[in-house]
């Protein structure tokens, strides 16, 4: 984690405070403007648009970027996972619902493992390349499975109490969608930062060669990690298509890039070895907060991107810029004990 | 094994050539889908996909700056939106319209002649835009150490949202446009497309620029190795500023050729685009990592898409080419970009043979 200054001890130092008071700024400054639209209820209420699709999307970007590595694909993989479920269910004449959705998950996995596969095959060709061609690959595919037509007609606990249902809880209406992201997280977090195979992507990623030295199967590990980003976009993917009701094959255009935004807000970095689970959670909930108020302020989605764009930008920037400037410091500093 | 064999051989030095064999590769493909459609392989048919092409040309040889010094840029449509954006606003507010008479087939007619701020000018605030645009994307990089992949995704963000905030959700128009700018990219100079001229001209000054260049040399010297490029006293960081400044300034000339080629401007202008750039310039030799890659190689590169591009569309394979041209466009190129991988691997491997005496 970047140290924003010297004295700190480590642990005020993580990225999740900045993140945290972020949060709670963009949360007064909205409700001040809009005191009756802008509360804590109707927030929750839009985690279902905000949060959910495109948190499972970045929790399995987060792998990759340990990693080191980059996955455009997930979108496209979400969008043709969705296809498959929707044309496999074919409103209730194909497949059975359970049926069309493990096809779709298994689908997902497959995207990703042949992202993955290609990724240790051609080490010369960069993961972002690899993965901006399967990108086009992956909705070609979609494409010429649906052509311009949209499937839907799903189950109604589907598509509408999975979609826009929610459960009371502590005087709250939560959404069921945000319940199921939040139940998976805490499992996501044990396995990440807690067990032995989930360091090892922090090894790899620091690390790829003296990984490998040290007796990682480190192709292995990468496999895995692409395959469960394809599994956890199907899974964004199976969200996403419950909020919107039919699949197209454009669903979840540009979602990529707004996980990899999360990842990285969230203390992920593109070079690897660096990523976690609460940084992540907190750069949702800040997505949230923000978009959700500058709809109600300007309803225009160029405005909210342009600041989506700045904030990303503005996180990542500060801390090094606060870095730079501590190391000249201590470069100065060194200097002058060596002219003494 | 005896390895002299191969030097007084020339065959086998050309063979070595790696553009070469992209040549070949793009004239097996010319030569393939002319084979199916013989409309494919005509020169008119040709030089239209030049001219088409010239776009993504142009944007190849920025991306290859920028690549050479290790960098990267997505940030490119969203460089071209706002350039041309800003240039065709100019142009809009400065639109004067007057009814004349025009001499067609011997006969006066009546016609309306639109005119507005002079071509030459409007160019050169597109690629000042542009270049504004890359110089950001730089110091962001290189001096903010912002990672490139993350620096772009965000600037890509906040231009579109730029060029957006400066139309006021308005997009540019053929009405909009002086006649000038329209007939831009249709009139003919010397039997050639004035965006294949554009191209020429930009791919002959780069060209000089990169090989014969202390400073274009410097790019290859911090992408192959910055840490020893610094030691020799380059200035890597002023390097990968420039670099990314001319990929600005390439982008805003592009979006300018994009606009009057499409006849309009609109906020998400080019969208996806860069992906075709990196695409023609990893076909093209050029190496993510940097230090690696040929301009001659790129323009190649970009060639190749072109050409598969278009052939989709003339191969007519069953009924709606459009289809199968956005349905299996990534497939194509996925083959391509793995294909070269294998023609390196096998080149590789024929040095390492002839090394071994």
């Amino acid at each position: 984690m970047a140290s924003v200054t010297g004295k700190l001890p480590a642990f005020l130092r993580r990225r999740e405070w900045l993140l945290a008071i972020l949060v709670l700024l963009t949360y007064f400054l909205f409700n001040a403007q809009r005191p009756d639209n802008y509360t804590f209820p109707k927030l929750l209420n839009q985690t279902r648009v905000y949060m959910v699709d495109v948190g499972f999307m970045a929790l399995g970007m987060l792998l990759v970027l340990i990693l080191g590595d980059i996955d455009i694909s997930v979108a496209a993989t979400a969008a043709l996972s969705a296809t498959v479920m929707g044309v496999s269910y074919r409103g209730g004449e194909g497949l059975p619902f359970w049926a069309a959705v493990l096809l779709m998950l298994l689908t997902g996995l497959a995207c990703g493992l042949f992202n993955g596969l290609l990724v240790i095959r051609f080490k010369e060709l960069f993961p972002m390349i690899i993965t901006l061609s399967t990108l086009t690959l992956y909705r070609g595919i979609a494409y010429i499975i649906l052509k311009d037509q949209s499937a839907g007609s799903f189950p109604a606990w589907y598509a509408k109490d999975l979609g826009y249902g929610s459960l009371p809880l502590m005087g709250l209406e939560v959404p069921i969608m945000l319940l199921c992201l939040l139940a998976v997280l805490p499992f996501y977090y044990l396995w990440l930062h807690r067990t032995a195979s989930g360091r090892r992507l922090f090894a790899a990623g620091t690390n790829l060669t003296a990984s490998r030295y040290s007796g990682l199967h480190t192709d292995r590990i990468k496999l895995t990690a692409f395959a469960m980003n394809g599994l956890f976009a199907a899974i964004g993917g199976f969200f996403l298509t419950s909020r919107t009701g039919s699949v197209k094959y454009t669903i979840g255009t540009g979602f990529e890039m707004q996980a990899i935004a999360v990842a990285v807000l969230g203390g992920a970095s593109t070079s690897g070895g660096r990523g976690s689970v609460a940084g992540l959670l907190l750069a949702l909930v800040l997505l949230t907060a923000l978009k959700n108020g500058l709809m109600l302020l300007y309803n225009d989605a160029f405005i909210l991107n342009l600041s989506v764009g700045l904030l990303l930008i503005l996180v990542v920037l500060i801390p090094n810029l606060f870095q730079a400037l501590a190391d000249r410091r201590r470069i100065l500093r060194q200097r002058m004990q060596l002219a003494k | 094994m005896s390895t002299r064999q191969f030097k007084p051989l020339r065959l086998g030095r050309l063979l070595r050539n790696r553009e070469l064999g992209l040549t070949l590769v793009l004239l097996a493909l010319i030569g393939l889908i002319g084979l199916r459609n013989p409309a494919f392989a005509t020169p008119g048919n040709l030089q239209f996909i030049l001219g088409d092409t010239s776009i993504l040309i142009v944007l190849a040889l920025g991306m290859m700056c920028v690549l050479l010094v290790g960098s990267i840029d997505i940030s490119v449509p969203a460089v071209m939106a706002l350039s041309a954006m800003t240039a065709g606003i100019v142009m809009k507010n400065n639109l004067v319209q007057a009814d004349t008479q025009v001499l067609v087939d011997g006969a006066l007619t009546a016609a309306t002649v639109k005119t507005s701020t002079p071509l030459p000018l409007l160019l050169l605030l597109a690629a000042g835009v542009g270049a504004a645009c890359g110089l950001l994307n730089g110091l962001l990089i290189a001096y903010g150490r912002v990672l490139p992949i993350v620096a772009t995704l965000g600037s890509q963000y906040i231009l579109y949202g730029l060029s957006h905030l400066i139309s006021g959700g308005q997009a540019i128009y053929r009405k909009d446009m002086s006649d000038a700018f329209i007939q831009f990219t249709r009139g003919n100079v010397l039997g050639f497309n004035s965006k294949v001229l554009i191209m020429l001209a930009a791919f002959l000054v780069l060209m000089a620029f990169i090989n014969y260049t202390r400073y274009g040399r410097r790019l290859y010297a911090v992408g192959s190795n910055a840490e020893a490029a610094r030691m020799s006293g380059i200035n890597t960081r002023a390097v990968t500023l420039s670099a990314h400044t001319i990929m600005g300034l390439l982008a805003g000339l592009a979006g300018m050729l994009y606009a009057s080629h499409d006849n309009k401007v609109t906020q998400d202008m080019a969208m996806g685009y860069e992906m075709y750039v990196i695409a023609a310039c990893v076909i093209g030799g050029v190496s993510v990592t940097g230090g690696v890659g040929k301009i001659t190689g790129v323009a190649l590169g970009a060639l190749t898409i072109g050409v598969i591009n278009n052939g989709l569309t003339m191969l007519r394979l069953t009924g709606n080419s459009e289809f199968w041209k956005k349905a299996i466009q990534g497939a194509v190129i996925l083959i391509a970009i793995i294909t070269n991988v294998y023609i390196k691997r096998a080149h590789e491997r024929r040095v390492l043979r002839e090394r071994r005496l």
